[in-house]
């Protein structure tokens, strides 16, 4: 892990969780799994402050716990799921266009409070709906609930590991640390298996049950403080793989629409859409799709004739692009769709995009050719490109400089006189990836830094806005008058308002910049994992 | 002994070399000292050695070796002829430059070849350009080296550099010139068969234009002062490819079909790249000369940074 890596977790946690978090979140992610005691010692924090830090970062899945060998428990931070915070927004954005408001709700709820059970989810986001609608109408919980299981179906939320109830974990030895006992307990007693499957049935009709015993959402308030919840200890979260897969479908989806047409990249959705359940999220290819079974799955809407969608398919294969790939030619022709190929060409086109906006088109234009030639000499490159050779050799070195493209020391003879040794150019998308990642994530950092400091710098007029829209509410509320209204706005002066209106146009400007870097990140996380799966 | 020999010398010296030059008129591929000795059955080794000798340093005949052994040949009349006057460095450094062929030799290397000093070589590199017999021809290599060749000799491609040179000057923009035309030209074919609302294989090929349509095109536009080769456009093309604008196909065409060479036609077509540009150059940090510098706290920090101030107010 990096500094760049650890400065934007930390951000990430400070943003979100408050600075003990931040503290303890931090503390774990520089240091590796470590007991409470020396958390608590280290960072200089009261132990039941760490104990709630802790709990919070458990409960969203950012620490992790195991039992020291030598009977103690340790904690792990995990920066890959820290990082993901960055993407929630993407989360939920996706989660909306797939199943609405409701859906987007559910997945929000979740996000925000890492672990829920189903009742509670369902409760929330109906009460939330309806407090958007108008009076007299409500959300029905079993239109939620449906909701949340189409989620669960298409595998975007699964169940958490429950505690195990075996006989066992009550005759265990008390833990050497008592403070942790519960928590020990729960650890060797987490089952893998429950995620789906059949619990997600019964939940859905328990929930039904539930539903229909409360009708509004006055009663079941007052209910909840009650009785127990029917699905108490039964848990979900969001499947941020499954989302990253869907992530990755897109990107792929929009990297045909641009570069051939729309019908092609609506064949490819079909085609992801198809494997999407048969194929794991780390293979380098789906299963294979014949023709005949594509023709089938695309959308109504499309008037495609079996004709035309070969010949699309037959120029999907032939492109040099090789996204898609003709694998047989039983039913049809059969068709796989290459997934890694796919992510390490929308890497390298990152990568190129990054050298062009950077250095020049002309840059680029060395860059690709030393891509695609693999190995060049200094000569070659400003035979082929066409560029003078001043100007190619101040390239070349300034991508040099940049750990863009590398120099390959080929000796004629053993003494490696430079007069006898061949210098080749040559590209390691890997390693330029990795580096352009780091540089991704110390963007993120500054635009949250800087984002900071511009609500730092205006902090006295956002609260005065607040206070003065708070007061304006109360008098709405009891009927004020209309020029009283207006007195009262009138305290933010012109130019005071004017501030606020660029405030907010920074603060969404950088806002938008940090989902748009998330993207590259996205995809250059993808390709590095699905590289390093590979070998 | 000594006797017989002066007065051959002095009578038939002539007559020896004269007959020598006839058998090499006669076998013009050259011939060896096992001919000579059969033709002159009566010469004594020793005769012939001083014959032959004689003939090489006058610049008449020339030594080569091969697999058979010692091979002489007649030089032909014209270079000897344009040398004459000179002396044996000249014609040394001469011969050095004639081997040399299209390509020139640089002074230097015509120093070690030749074992001579430099200031010796400067001398009679003047005489003989001042004869005419050498030209001075300036690299496209490095742009202070001059290199010798033959006056009549027309310099080779890696010398003047080909179509894209003017005197040493590589000729970026016509380069660049060049490249936007036959972009265009795709373009506009690719783009004509979109809109034909044809079947997406007939789309697909007609959008391809072989490298002798983009030649024609060229030729015809006439934007370009020197005749450019069909390898030149290619040349062209290929800096597209790089670009990531275009893509090129290889089909096996007909022996005889317009624009196919060695049974294969190069086709290109304009694509659009496959991703906008990516969300990191779309911040300051991602073209920031001073990134690796900037830190929280520091002299350069993303809360005093100038270039986030100015796209913040864009």
């Amino acid at each position: 892990m990096t500094q760049a890596e650890i400065k934007l977790c930390s951000l990430l946690l400070q943003e979100h969780f408050g600075e003990i978090v931040d503290k303890v979140g931090t503390y774990l992610l520089r240091t590796g799994s470590q007991p409470l005691r020396l958390i608590s010692n280290d960072t200089g924090t009261p132990v039941d402050q760490v104990k709630k830090a802790l709990c919070v970062l458990i409960q969203h899945n950012l620490v992790s716990y195991q039992l020291n060998k030598r009977g103690f428990v340790e904690y792990e931070a995990h920066h890959d799921r820290v990082l993901r915070i960055l993407r929630y927004p993407r989360y939920i954005y996706n989660a909306k266009t797939l199943y609405g408001d409701t859906g987007e709700l559910i997945v929000e709820e979740l996000l925000l409070n890492g672990k829920m059970s189903m009742s509670t989810a369902v409760k929330k986001v109906a009460d939330r709906l309806t407090e958007t609608m108008e009076d007299g109408k409500a959300m029905d919980y079993g239109e939620v609930s449906s909701t949340f299981v189409r989620l669960v179906d298409t595998h975007f939320i699964y169940r958490c590991p429950a505690p195990l109830e075996s006989p066992e974990g009550v005759a265990a030895p008390a833990p050497v640390a008592p403070l942790l006992s519960t928590n020990e307990k729960d650890m060797y007693t987490v089952p893998k298996l429950s995620m789906i499957g059949k619990g997600k049935r019964r939940r859905s009709s328990e929930d039904d049950d539930d539903t229909s015993e409360q009708q509004t959402k006055r009663q079941k308030k007052e209910a909840d403080s009650k009785e127990a919840l029917p699905d108490d200890g039964i848990y979900w979260q969001v499947n941020t793989e499954r989302f990253h897969q869907h992530f990755r479908d897109q990107a792929i989806i929009g990297a045909i629409a641009n570069k051939m047409d729309q019908v092609s990249s609506e064949i490819v959705r079909t085609m992801l859409r198809m494997s999407e359940v048969t194929t794991s999220s780390n293979a380098s290819h789906t299963q294979p799709l014949s023709s005949n079974e594509i023709f089938r799955s695309l959308p109504a809407g499309y008037n495609i004739s079996k004709q035309v969608l070969d010949q699309y398919l037959a120029l999907l294969a032939d492109d040099p692009l090789e996204f898609v790939g003709r694998s047989g030619d039983s039913g049809g022709g059969m068709f796989v769709i290459n997934l890694h190929k796919a992510l390490a060409t929308l890497s390298s086109a990152t990568l190129e995009s990054v050298v062009q906006e950077r250095f020049g088109s002309r840059c680029a234009r060395i860059f690709r050719l030393i891509l695609r030639k693999r190995h060049l000499e200094q000569k070659q490159v400003e035979d082929f490109a066409m560029v003078p050779a001043k100007e190619a050799k101040d390239m070349l070195y300034q991508l040099l400089s940049e750990n863009l493209v590398f120099l390959q020391e080929i000796p004629k003879t053993p003494d490696h006189a430079p007069s006898r040794t061949f210098y080749l150019y040559a590209v390691n998308t890997l390693s330029s990836s990795r580096l352009l990642l780091q540089r991704c994530y110390k963007t993120v950092a500054n635009l949250i830094e800087r984002r900071l400091f511009e609500t730092k710098e205006n902090k006295r007029l956002l609260e005065k806005s607040q206070r003065i829209e708070a007061i304006i509410a109360s008098m709405q509320a009891t009927g004020a008058e209309e020029t009283q209204l207006q007195e009262i706005e009138e305290m933010i002066t012109a130019p005071e308002r004017q501030q606020l209106e660029a405030l907010k146009h920074n603060v969404n400007r950088i806002d938008a910049s940090e989902n748009q870097v998330d993207e590259t990140i996205f995809i250059l996380e993808s390709y590095i994992e699905s590289t390093s799966a590979k070998h | 002994m000594a006797d017989v020999k002066v007065k051959l010398e002095a009578a038939d010296v002539a007559e020896i070399e004269n007959r020598i030059i006839e058998l090499c008129q006669q076998l013009p591929r050259g011939i060896t000292d096992q001919v000579i000795q059969n033709e002159l059955p009566h010469l004594e080794p020793q005769h012939r050695a001083m014959a032959i000798n004689r003939l090489l340093s006058t610049g008449q005949l020339d030594l080569l070796k091969s697999s058979t052994g010692l091979l002489y040949r007649i030089k032909d009349a014209q270079s000897a002829g344009k040398i004459k006057g000179s002396d044996n460095q000249e014609k040394l450094v001469y011969q050095i430059i004639e081997d040399a062929g299209n390509k020139g030799i640089w002074s230097r290397d015509i120093r070690y070849k030749s074992n001579l000093p430099l200031t010796e070589i400067n001398k009679i590199l003047k005489n003989l350009e001042s004869k005419k017999l050498i030209k001075a021809v300036k690299s496209v290599a490095a742009s202070k080296k001059k290199v010798y060749m033959l006056y009549n000799l027309q310099p080779d491609r890696s010398v003047t550099g080909g179509a894209w040179y003017s005197d040493q000057d590589f000729e970026s923009e016509f380069v660049e010139v060049l490249n936007q035309q036959c972009f265009k030209f795709l373009q506009t074919k690719a783009e004509a068969a979109r809109d034909s609302k044809q079947s997406p294989m007939i789309q697909r090929n007609s959008s391809f234009a072989s490298s002798h349509e983009v030649w024609k095109f060229i030729c015809e536009l006439g934007i370009s002062k020197v005749e450019l080769s069909m390898d030149d456009i290619e040349t062209i093309l290929n800096t597209l490819i790089y670009d990531g604008k275009v893509e090129m196909t290889i089909i096996a065409a007909k022996e005889g079909t317009v624009g196919s060479v060695d049974g294969q036609m190069k086709l290109y077509r304009a694509v659009n790249p496959i991703i906008h540009p990516t969300g990191i150059m779309r911040t300051p940090c991602g073209l920031c000369p001073v990134f690796d510098d900037c830190h929280e706290g520091g002299e350069i920090s993303p809360s005093n940074c100038t270039y986030m101030t100015e796209w913040l107010e864009f």
